[in-house]
């Protein structure tokens, strides 16, 4: 059987019609299953990126904007516990002045007590070595005198004579 | 031993007679065009199932594939061009599979004159309408009259020169690069008869070699380089 074939270098309308037909279903074929779905994901994930950036974006002007107030109420704080420990400070010499005044004071009062009980025992215990010293002397001189001295008499005399002494 | 070299095959022809196109027929090269298209569409289909918005795999490479094509546009083309991409792209994949079924032992698509010449119809229309729709039907047709009005019938020329060079660049690479190779054949099949060898051992391997050339190569490169001047063309066009 002979086999028919066209001729090796061969031009043909019809041929050349189907061609175009081909390739054009063929660009059809190739816009439509490989182009359109390609582009449409590229362009999904451009606008995702996008999205990406921009969130980024306002995370980090937010981020800035948190810092900026900690940054300030920090200061703030610092300040106020400064405030806190000064105020502390003073109340706390304040206090310590009152109290040593106040110590003082006691003190002071004590002293006087004491000294003004001093004083009264001293003139007690004056007055009793007056006495003790008067009889003493009344023997004595009624030893001495070997008579009978008023008694009366003499320590008058004595005490009149101690005072002029001491 | 007779080496036949002969266009496609014909493996219908009509009783009947269509005007303008005569006998119609369906040709070897118009059933190996079928199945490179079913190949595409395939390639398509697989190359674009299940998309995820982070590319691995096919989906990194369809990408990249993508992305290089849009370099070469923009590059060649100038920016806004990118809709010109699938028209490359099917170029570039018909011709490139056109050419490398013969691998699979059918015949080129593009060793067939009508293939590369209905291309380069396409692709000279596309010239045509760039040209008149950035320069304006005046201009294009002034165009003629330049530099000087005597040159008109070689402007003509060259512009009709444009697909006819073209087409008959590819189509001559390939179906050349199957002349050799069918040549070989028989010569090694002879070679093999003369030397008394049971089968034609020499057949096996040393055409391979060849083929790398004859049909990886220049398919390939052919399909570059008709896809780069249909990008040049129009770019020029549209500069202008």
């Amino acid at each position: 059987m002979e086999v028919l074939t066209r001729a090796f270098v061969d031009l043909n309308l019809w041929s050349l019609f189907v061609t175009i037909c081909n390739t054009l279903i063929t660009f059809l074929i190739v816009k439509h299953f490989l182009f359109k779905p390609l582009r449409k994901m590229l362009a999904a994930r451009e606008q995702e990126v996008r999205d990406l950036y921009a969130h980024a974006e306002t995370d980090r002007r937010e981020a800035e904007a948190m810092k900026r107030d900690y940054t300030v109420s920090i200061s703030n704080a610092k300040q106020e516990a400064a405030d806190i420990v000064s105020n502390a400070q003073k109340r706390a010499e304040r206090h310590a002045e009152q109290i040593l005044e106040q110590a003082n004071r006691e003190a002071t009062v004590a002293k006087q007590r004491a000294e003004e009980s001093i004083e009264l025992e001293r003139k007690k215990a004056m007055n009793q070595m007056k006495d003790e010293i008067a009889d003493l002397s009344v023997m004595i001189a009624s030893k001495v005198v070997e008579r009978e001295v008023k008694a009366d008499d003499h320590k008058r005399l004595i005490e009149d004579f101690i005072d002029k002494v001491g | 031993m007779n080496a036949e070299i002969t266009g496609a095959r014909v493996y219908w022809e009509s009783d009947f007679t269509l005007p303008l196109f005569g006998h119609i027929s369906i040709t070897e090269t118009m059933v190996n065009a079928w199945v490179v298209m079913l190949i595409i569409l395939g390639l398509c289909l697989f190359f674009t199932h299940n998309l995820q918005k982070i590319p691995k795999g096919k989906q990194a490479l369809i990408e990249k594939a993508i992305e290089m094509v849009d370099g070469l546009i923009e590059q060649n083309m100038g920016k806004g061009c990118q809709s010109y991409a699938p028209y490359i792209v099917t170029l570039l994949l018909s011709s490139v599979l056109g050419s490398l079924v013969s691998l699979i032992g059918l015949r080129s698509v593009t060793a067939d004159l009508n293939t590369t010449l209905g291309w380069a119809i396409m692709t000279f229309c596309m010239i045509i309408y760039a040209n008149i729709r950035y320069k304006g039907l005046g201009g294009y047709l002034k165009g003629f009259l330049e530099p000087i009005p005597v040159m008109l019938p070689l402007n003509i020329l060259s512009e009709i020169a444009t697909p006819v060079s073209m087409s008959f660049r590819h189509f001559g690479n390939i179906a050349g690069g199957m002349v050799i190779t069918t040549l070989l054949m028989g010569a090694l099949s002879a070679l093999s008869t003369a030397l008394h060898l049971p089968i034609p051992l020499l057949q096996i391997g040393i055409p391979g070699v060849l083929s790398l050339y004859f049909d990886l190569f220049s398919g390939c490169i052919q399909a570059f380089i008709f896809s780069m001047l249909t990008m040049a063309y129009v770019g020029s066009a549209r500069e202008a």
